[in-house]
């Protein structure tokens, strides 16, 4: 991807498409358009990857035989393996562990794996799997990675190694927006320009939407975030950040009670595995178990 | 030939070798007009510059002699001639001020005119070869001339003053009667100077207007520029350049510039001061003769062998760039921001001075507040530059001296294409994308590209030859590409969906996708414009401003005088710079805009408003409409019964067209009116237009195909009166009227026929005596056929009385709502009452809407007059504060002990297991700063750290039951962060908002705030409606949550922590009261109805809201009333009285106590002495008299009987009775 001064580059309107979640179209372009041999793969992985952003692992699955020879594809059949069926993760995993023992050094295979070890949370292997690729899409998910753990520092690096790779890909532009959002401060607003313009751009898709709602809900810019969100939620009635950003905004704009628990109900419904609400039944847990350690020291 | 411009209008008026004059508007490009009285050659002409008066020079082939011809454009026609001259007339020029024309002559003279008193007021002599120029001083009382006797000459003329006479003295009446030249002033010039230097005949020469120089023309191909004083003039240098005869030369009027031309077919601009020549323009064929310069405008003119062109020699136009409601543009080498909504106008910086050429372009960029500003410098292109500026914030005197700031480059247009990046157009046409450090990022090879706009973020449009198109800069690839010849400028719309490309005569509209939506030509350039934000297109062309909507309807909006150039539209307001680069203000008529707009968007609601309040003028509106297929809406503009005839045919409204075809009675119309209506099926009309007509046929057919026979009998009889036997018989004939016809046969004398009528249709009387009759006059009987039978029509089913089915149509939207209109005269009373109704209706609820206000207002009024009451306590408040900072810090030493620890650990460990990869360890999050950073428990709450939540709010406030907190801290947990995805697939990335996100670092990270205090206090209003209407324990569960809800609280100041506290009393008061009521109904026993009266009774001690207090009272008062407690009754009576209760209960009140007065007695004794203060216990409901042992609730302050000291408070149900706390803690003020 390291490119300057190179051709026009014919995948660009899918992996844009893709990044910013615009999965659909992604797939269709894809669909639809044709490339050199060269770029087949890149354009079918880029494919595949949304049909799986949009959980319809099936497809993938299916369409990719086990025996297939390219790795890559092998790789992201392996992907949707692990996010369609939870009871074979750990075996999955395991597999896993095995061959990143060896010398695997596709940078598209290490991302993949990469992914595996961060829906596991497993913060550090993917970081370990990644460390030594050099695609933009892994520094990104290495800054992903860090800014998991708190490391804003290391991932302020990877940014800059990221932005000599390539400063105005995409890619490079949201994990700027990532990194400015976890700055914060005045930081926020050049998060925001970032997704502004990427949705004025292309597509002000719930992704973009959702980053902007989050810089606006930062600043305290409520009806800002409120006009956003609103447009997201028109778009995908349900999507998990939207949902959850609704809840912040709904609480912080002093909403009635039952409009934030309506939209924290939606999103345990449709998300009962969501890290947000794991964490939130976690914690319920934990109240309960806590709040059986006081009592009045005379019953009444 | 010569050339004069009009001083002000936009004319320009050529005198010819042909003899003709010619009136041209340049802007316009038109002649307007030709004067061709002149016989030969006219070489010299001249406009006065007040009077609608030209004067020309003219001769005559065959006798050489010259006249001048002074003429009235406005009357067209030539006032008088001038004779003297002996030869060809050069020149001729009115004088500034005084009534006086100056020729210059072939004869070697020159010669002042009167022009009122039409004499020669002076001839000077002196050249001894052709006079090829002569004009006066634009200030003072010289002459200047130059002769093919290769001399200059400045001529004082001062004497020739006391000639000056207007008309009206006495002086020139004598002198126009006598006819006699003027006395005085004939040889009253006197040469003052004469300039040699030129080698060759001198063609023109011209003072400076301020400064003393002279310039001049010569055939020795130079130019050159003299000064003098009151004694000498001299030469001060020679422009060389020109490589055949120079024809003329004039100053710049408002720079040190020459500009001359010659044969060489060149024009050519020198620099006065430095006398080199800074530009050349040239013509492939023609050799040029004349120059002529506009008295105000920058404007010029030249004349050549084939015609004229007019110019001037730079842009005119102010830079300037729009965002939102603000404008920076470029005035005098500042550039300055004007606000538009304010008018406020603001220099913000100086700008470094550059290459001598007016700016270009300016580009501005929001996110960074920085302008590209280029500079072109027209025929040397290559020497454009641009430069980048970051614009203070606001004007200051320090920035404003620091222009050095800017980065500057080469380049021919600059523009953004994203927040930190924009694209540069280098003479080379290569694109340069550069970050806003001014380093290229990336080059873009272009070879075609002329021209780069503006095209949102990533974008650009570029301009090739003949086509722009919309390029994709980040994946260098063009997106689409529409078709106009030289686009000069590109216009977005507000919200970016549509653009506007100008080109100089030409206006296209693309959508967001480049899509061609309309092409407008214009006759005159256009100059710019800006986007409505109804998505009309406002521009200027250099005479009008006018309108484009989308789908490609335009008109002019009104005239301009002069160019102005537009940067905003708002409304009825259009903000414009003009050439002088002064912020305008012009507003404009937007109604015909606005009605075709809402027409095309089918509005039809504002439409009929515009109609119906708007003037719009007539005719072109419907004509308009009428070409629109707007037929309906055009009725309703017209008056004129024949127009509203024909619109109303056009659109089939059948009713219209009738009432105005009764109006015209116009036999036309009506024959139209029954064609439509017969297609319509509409018979009725088609009968009436018959019947107005006179058209029996048709009309009989009508009556037929209807079944009408009993009409169709009536045209019978009509006919018959009408004579028109043919017409009768045959309706006879339709009607089977038998009878009628041997009649009618008879009496037409056809009695043969009438008897073979007769005879077989069995009328046998009849047939006998027309037998009889054919035989007396011996006509031979015809055979009756015997097979011959009766035709009878058949009868009609059913007569069809109404019309045959109409096709429904539904009514327009015209129609309804002007049949409305229509209606609303009749029936406007009826609409009054129900208006009178509604308009009550909501008053109701107003006054609804005003008590619960007084309500609240009253509470708020109480709780600010308690607030000096409340002072004490806050300071108590805060000695036991110092207490609680020592012990909070230990908690927070806590923490981060354990973090580090922890964190080391885990780095010695990958350490050892990895070797070549360490994986870093993890960082602090951002919870983790908030529960370090804060020790008010909604933050820890909020970080998720409930176990320190908890510790917090049993310390502050005695907390021990958490179950009501529950759902609080969830809910409020839940709120912590926000969510965003970063990389596809993966689960979101959490943010954490900030309160103090301004000026947040590591160390003072606290999470935002939630639920505020005012919120709270306004759920107070559900809360009183609750116990308003009597649902006491829904009031009691809103009172609590109010109560609980408020050690989460945050805010800023103590006095915030003291309104805080007033409410949990406000809570407590009612939660207690509200409960003891509720616990009457649990009381069982003898003594039900004493006890019940004494609750009721402390109840009225509550704290509440007076109409909350009427109301306990009101109870009380009936309970002990009813037990025959008077005494205390009377004592509820007095208290309740006191409130200001509505009267009827006031009166009922009265009545109660004056009984109660009577005998002042209680019956019942109650444990209840109002006269000493005392509290309710909470748990028992028993007075706790002051001064007796009392136990309270840390966090609500409830009162209890000291048994049940370390009870549940029944008030929160959360706090443990007389614990020991540390007070309430919602403020970080409360820890400074």
């Amino acid at each position: 991807m390291a490119s300057q001064d190179r051709d026009p580059d014919e995948l660009f309107e899918i992996r844009t498409n893709f990044y910013i979640g615009n999965y659909q179209q992604c797939v269709n372009e894809a669909q639809k358009i044709k490339v050199p041999q060269h770029l087949q793969t890149e354009k079918d992985l880029l494919m595949y990857r949304s049909y799986i952003a949009q959980k319809k692992y099936g497809v993938v699955l299916d369409e990719i035989s086990k025996q297939v020879s390219q790795e890559e594809l092998l790789a992201v059949r392996l992907l949707a393996e692990y996010l369609s069926n939870e009871s074979k993760r750990e075996s999955i995993l395991h597999e896993l562990d095995n061959k990143m023992g060896g010398n695997v050094k596709n940078s598209f295979c290490l991302l993949m794996a990469g992914y595996m070890y961060y829906l596991q949370e497993n913060y550090e292997s993917t970081l370990k799997v990644i460390h030594n690729a050099d695609s933009l899409e892994c520094c990104a998910l290495a800054i992903q990675a860090l800014l998991k753990l708190d490391r804003l520092d290391l991932a302020r690096k990877e940014l800059k190694r990221m932005t000599e790779l390539d400063e105005d890909s995409v890619i490079t532009q949201l994990a700027t927006a990532w990194i400015n959002i976890s700055t914060g401060g005045e930081k926020l607003q050049e998060a925001f320009y970032i997704y502004q313009e990427l949705s004025d751009k292309h597509t002000a898709t719930p992704l973009l939407l959702n980053g902007q709602a989050v810089c606006h809900i930062g600043q305290g810019k409520y009806e800002e975030a409120q006009s956003v969100l609103q447009e997201a939620l028109d778009r995908d009635s349900n999507n998990p950040d939207t949902l959850i950003n609704f809840i912040v905004l709904s609480q912080n704009t002093g909403k009635a009670v039952e409009v934030s628990n309506r939209y924290l109900s939606q999103m345990k419904d449709s998300y009962a595995n969501h890290p947000y609400i794991k964490d939130l039944t976690q914690k319920t847990a934990e109240l309960d178990r806590l709040a059986r350690g006081y009592q009045p020291s005379v019953a009444s | 030939m010569s050339l004069t411009f009009h001083p002000k209008r936009s004319w320009v008026l050529a005198s010819l070798h042909s003899g003709v004059i010619q009136l041209w508007d340049y802007r316009m490009k038109t002649l307007l007009d030709k004067f061709d009285e002149h016989d030969g050659p006219v070489r010299g002409i001249h406009f006065h510059n007040a009077q609608p008066l030209f004067v020309s020079g003219g001769d005559d082939y065959k006798i050489k002699v010259g006249w001048l011809s002074v003429w009235n454009y406005k009357q067209r026609r030539c006032l008088f001639t001038l004779l003297g001259h002996l030869d060809y007339i050069r020149t001729t020029f009115f004088h500034h001020e005084y009534p006086w024309i100056i020729s210059a002559s072939d004869d070697q003279t020159i010669r002042i005119w009167n022009w009122q008193s039409r004499q020669c007021v002076c001839v000077m002599t002196g050249h001894n070869h052709y006079v090829m120029c002569a004009q006066f001083h634009p200030s003072e009382d010289l002459v200047v001339s130059a002769s093919l006797d290769q001399t200059v000459r400045v001529w004082d003329i001062s004497g020739n003053k006391n000639v000056y006479s207007s008309p009206d003295t006495i002086q020139s009446q004598i002198q126009r009667t006598t006819g006699t030249p003027d006395l005085f002033g004939q040889a009253d010039a006197v040469v003052k100077h004469v300039l040699e230097g030129h080698d060759r005949g001198v063609n023109w020469a011209t003072f400076h207007s301020t400064l003393p120089l002279i310039v001049t023309a010569a055939d020795d191909r130079v130019v050159k520029l003299w000064r003098m004083n009151e004694s000498k003039a001299w030469e001060v240098d020679t422009c060389r350049g020109h490589y055949n005869n120079v024809s003329c030369v004039i100053f710049h009027p408002r720079q040190d510039l020459i500009l001359s031309n010659g044969e060489d077919k060149s024009i050519r601009v020198w620099d006065m001061t430095k006398r080199v020549a800074i530009n050349t323009f040239r013509r492939e064929n023609d050799r040029f003769w004349v120059l002529a310069m506009h008295p105000t405008l920058n404007l010029f003119a030249a004349g050549h062998d084939n015609g004229m062109v007019v110019f001037k020699l730079e842009r005119e136009r102010p830079v300037y760039a729009v965002v939102g409601n603000i404008v920076y543009y470029v005035k005098d080498k500042h550039l300055r921001k004007l606000e538009i909504v304010t008018s406020k106008d603001v220099p913000l910086m100086t700008l470094r001075s550059g290459p001598r050429a007016p700016y270009f372009s300016m580009s501005y960029n929001p996110a960074e507040n920085a302008i590209l500003l280029t500079t072109r410098v027209p025929s040397q292109l290559d020497n454009s530059i641009y430069d980048l500026y970051v614009v203070p914030k606001e004007s200051s005197e320090s920035t404003s001296q620091n222009p050095d700031e800017g980065r500057r480059s080469s380049g021919l247009n600059a523009v953004w294409v994203a927040r930190n990046r924009f694209a540069v157009l280098d003479k080379s046409h290569v694109i340069l994308i550069k970050n806003n450090k001014n380093e290229i990022t990336k080059k873009i090879q272009l070879p075609n590209c002329d021209e780069i706009f503006y095209a949102g973020t990533g974008l650009l449009l570029i301009r090739e030859q003949d086509h722009v198109t919309l390029y994709d800069a980040q994946q260098k690839r063009s997106l689409a590409s529409v078709r106009i010849t030289k686009a000069k400028y590109a216009i977005w719309s507000n919200d970016m969906s549509y653009v506007s490309l100008l080109s100089k005569h030409q206006l296209v509209i693309c959508n967001r996708k480049l899509e061609q939506l309309c092409m407008i030509q214009e006759n005159v350039p256009l100059k710019s414009g800006a986007w409505d934000d109804s998505g009309v297109f406002i521009y200027t062309t250099s005479n009008h401003i006018k309108y484009a909507l989308l789908n490609g309807d335009h008109g002019i909006i009104r005239t301009l005088d002069l160019p102005i150039y537009i940067t905003k539209v708002k409304g009825n307001s259009v903000f414009c710079l003009d050439r002088e680069v002064r912020p305008r203000l012009l507003t404009i008529d937007p109604t015909e805009f606005k009605f075709k707009l809402a027409l095309v968007n089918r509005k039809y609601d504002e439409v009929l408003h515009m109609v119906r309040t708007a003037k719009l003028v007539g005719q072109s509106i419907i004509a308009y409409l009428q070409k629109k297929g707007y037929p309906e809406v055009a009725l309703h503009f017209v008056k004129d019964e024949k127009t509203r005839f024909g619109l109303a045919l056009e659109c089939g409204n059948i009713d219209i067209a009738l009432e105005a075809a009764r109006a015209l009675d116009d036999k036309r119309c009506w024959e139209k009116l029954g064609e439509t209506a017969l297609m319509q099926g509409n018979h009725q009309i088609v009968e009436m237009s018959y019947q107005r007509t006179k058209n029996f046929d048709k009309l009989a057919f009508l009556y037929l195909i209807t079944g009408n026979l009993e009409k169709l009998r009536k045209m019978m009889k009509i006919a018959e009166v009408r004579k028109d036997v043919s017409g009768q018989f045959q309706i006879a004939m339709l009607l089977g009227d038998v009878d009628e016809r041997v009649k009618l046969l008879k009496q037409c004398n056809q009695k043969s026929m009438a008897y073979v009528m007769a005879a077989t249709h069995g009328l046998d009387e009849e047939a006998e005596s027309l037998k009889q009759v054919l035989e007396t006059s011996q006509d031979t009987l015809p055979e009756i056929n015997t097979k011959a039978e009766l035709l009878q029509p058949p009868c009609p089913i059913a007569q069809q009385e109404s019309n045959w089915p109409l096709l429904a149509i539904s009514k327009g939207f015209f129609e309804g709502a002007m049949i409305k209109s229509g209606q609303t005269g009749s029936t406007s009373g009826a609409g009054l009452t129900t208006q009178v109704q509604t308009a009550f209706t909501p008053n109701v609820t107003v006054d609804e809407t005003v008590n619960t206000g007084g309500d609240w207002a009253d509470g708020d009024a109480e709780m600010l007059l308690d607030e000096d009451g409340n002072r004490e306590t806050a300071t108590n408040g805060d000695d036991t504060n110092e207490k609680g900072e020592g012990w909070g810090d230990d908690i927070n030493l806590d923490l981060p002990a354990d973090l580090d620890t922890s964190a080391g650990a885990n780095v010695g460990t990958d350490d050892d297991q990895e070797g070549f990869f360490v994986a870093p360890t993890k960082g602090q999050s951002v919870p983790q700063l908030w529960v370090n950073n804060s020790k008010l428990p909604v933050d820890h709450i909020l970080a998720g750290s409930f176990e320190s939540a908890m510790r917090l709010l049993n310390d502050q406030v005695g907390i021990v039951e958490f179950e009501e907190y529950k759902q609080l801290f969830i809910q409020t947990y839940s709120r912590a962060k926000t969510a965003y995805t970063a990389l596809p697939s993966l689960p979101s990335i959490f943010a954490y908002p900030l309160r103090n996100w301004r000026d947040a670092t590591v160390k003072n990270y606290l999470p935002s705030i939630g639920v505020k205090l005012e919120e709270l206090v306004s759920r107070l209003q559900l809360a009183y409606r609750l116990t308003t209407n009597g649902k006491f324990s829904e009031a009691v569960e809103k009172f609590r949550s109010i109560l609980l809800s408020v050690p989460l609280l945050i805010v800023d100041t103590r006095q915030d922590v003291s309104e805080a506290t007033q409410l949990i009393e406000i809570c407590r008061e009612y939660i207690i009261g509200l409960q003891m009521s509720m616990a009457k109904k649990d009381l069982q026993g003898a003594n039900v109805e004493k006890r019940s009266c004494e609750l009721a009774a402390y109840f009225t001690h509550c704290n509440l809201q007076p109409v909350h207090k009427i109301m306990t009272l009101k109870s009380a008062l009936n309970q002990a009333f009813k037990l025959k407690n008077y005494k205390t009754a009377s004592s509820f009576a007095k208290r309740l009285l006191e409130l200001g209760p509505t009267p009827d209960v006031a009166q009922q009140t009265r009545k109660v106590l004056s009984v109660c007065e009577k005998n002042p007695v209680d019956e019942q004794p109650m444990n209840y002495d109002e006269h000493n203060p005392f509290d309710i216990c909470a748990a028992s409901y028993v007075p706790i008299y002051r001064g007796k042992p009392v136990t309270k609730c840390p966090l609500s302050g409830a009162c209890y009987l000291p048994e049940f000291k370390g009870q549940l408070c029944r008030v929160t149900r959360a706090t443990e009775i007389g614990k020991e706390c540390l007070g309430l803690r919602i403020s970080m003020a409360q820890f400074r």
